[in-house]
């Protein structure tokens, strides 16, 4: 049985703060990349990208790990806020994922000299990136709202099975692509203090603009599905009625 | 293997046997491709391992997604589907006993292709029981993935091109391991052909137990 009463929005409460905090987070980080960090040895300015693309890049991971469970909560629990969960971190997911690509491929020129290369980390990135735009595209094919929600549960489950493919590809396969610099096996990221502390700032600012967007588009979903499932519940046959 | 797991897949078997249609396409289709590689690439470098096994698992691929969509086309069709699933027993059954009818008839599709492509491109293996090993693997690590994806996409608009949208990401793992693996015993090297088989063994095993965890709440 799902739950159609409105319920009360836990996140409604941090809604202004969390834009705002995004906000300061961001300004904050623009101003350490490009002004107070320092310029790379090697890559010169050109390096300053990857506050946007290792930010980015977790923000994939961190949105995907979110949809996996939401779509575990819908299954286990029939609670429409769980799915709201899902489809809000999906299509944030798919929103940064893309901007990860667009990142990885503006450093790629000067540093690669190509905008995109067959490479492990890039293909299994974009594959990634079909996955849930899949994933979005079978959550808009199906009109019925608990079959939509359990289908997309499905392969929001079995999709999270990438991310660390696409992680540890590059050193699972032959990579052009650098390792990783920050979720290393290794131990502590291999960066200089300074620029460890920039990235660190933009990380915290993008997971600040993510979790701005989450509550927005939570609101969203949540009064989209509460529209359609009392429209369910007013035309649903009332006991002593006929069918 | 359960009784109904048997008879869900003896079912699917018979039912392709009655009416062979998605069998027969994906039989053509799959040597129809090894003819266009030949023509496309030409007879030298379409005997090239890498390309050779290539083209060949993606034949495979596109068999997997037309043999799986047509199973459930006519399930649809006949009304079988609501049948099926008025069976007594557990939903898990016709996952897995679908999974099963389709691993066994890609089977048949893999032997055909493997044949034709032996044939018309002059083409023996040097290690043929790992690559035999790779193939039983690959077919079995490419079904469970079809399976679960049509039954995620049963009864939606524009099937026919949401299962490929699908499923086709998600086996990029499996294409490349059972390409690399075929390669690999093509031309040799035996340990390099095990670890990818390796790799399609635990593909199959993930996917198998997710898909009979989590796959029977979609069956209705």
């Amino acid at each position: 049985m799902i739950e159609t009463a409105a319920s009360t929005f836990p996140q409604a409460r941090l809604r202004p703060w969390l834009g705002i905090v995004a906000v300061a987070f961001s300004i904050l980080a623009l101003w350490m990349g490009l002004l107070w960090a320092p310029t790379d040895a090697v890559q010169g300015d050109v390096y300053r990208i990857i506050y946007v693309h290792v930010p980015t890049a977790w923000l994939a991971y961190l949105a995907f790990v979110v949809v996996f469970l939401g779509s575990i909560g819908w299954l286990w629990t029939r609670r429409p806020w769980f799915d709201a969960l899902a489809v809000a971190s999906a299509e944030i997911g798919v929103l940064f994922t893309g901007l990860f690509i667009v990142a990885g491929s503006i450093w790629a020129k000067p540093t690669w000299g190509v905008w995109w290369t067959w490479d492990p980390r890039l293909v299994t990135t974009a594959v990634m990136f079909v996955m849930y735009v899949g994933y979005l595209l079978l959550r808009g094919l199906s009109n019925d709202f608990e079959r939509r929600a359990t289908r997309a549960a499905i392969l929001g489950i079995v999709a999270v099975v990438d991310i660390p493919i696409v992680h540890l590809s590059v050193l699972w396969m032959n990579s052009q692509h650098q390792l990783p610099t920050v979720l290393r096996a290794a131990g502590a990221p291999s960066l200089d203090p300074s620029m460890g502390m920039t990235l660190g700032v933009s990380v915290l600012a993008f997971t600040f603009v993510y979790l701005a967007l989450m509550v927005e588009r939570m609101a969203i979903e949540r009064q989209k599905q509460q529209r359609v499932l009392a429209v369910r519940e007013l035309s649903a046959p009332r006991s002593g009625e006929l069918a | 293997m359960t009784g109904r797991t048997r008879l869900v897949a003896m079912r699917e078997l018979e039912a392709e046997r009655a009416q062979p249609d998605g069998l027969v396409a994906a039989l053509v289709f799959a040597g129809m491709l090894v003819l266009l590689e030949s023509l496309a690439f030409g007879p030298g470098r379409a005997r090239e391992p890498d390309v050779a096994s290539g083209v060949f698992w993606i034949a495979i691929l596109f068999a997997a997604v037309l043999v799986g969509t047509r199973s459930f086309d006519r399930d649809l069709e006949d009304d079988a589907i609501d049948a099926i699933i008025a069976l007594p027993g557990g939903r898990e059954a016709i996952y897995a006993g679908k999974t099963l009818a389709l691993a066994l008839l890609l089977g048949i599709v893999a032997t055909a292709a493997a044949i034709f492509a032996i044939f018309l491109l002059d083409l023996l293996p040097a290690l043929a029981g790992h690559a035999l090993v790779v193939c039983v693997l690959g077919v079995i690590a490419l079904a469970p993935v079809v399976v679960l994806t049509s039954i995620v996409a049963l009864r939606v608009r524009a099937r026919v091109a949401v299962v490929p949208i699908l499923s086709f990401p998600l086996l990029v793992p499996q294409l490349v391991a059972a390409t690399q693996g075929t390669s690999a015993a093509l031309q040799g090297r035996g340990p390099e052909a095990l670890a990818w088989a390796g790799l399609l063994a635990a593909f199959a095993l993930v996917y198998t137990v997710l898909g009979l965890t989590i796959v029977p709440a979609a069956i209705e």
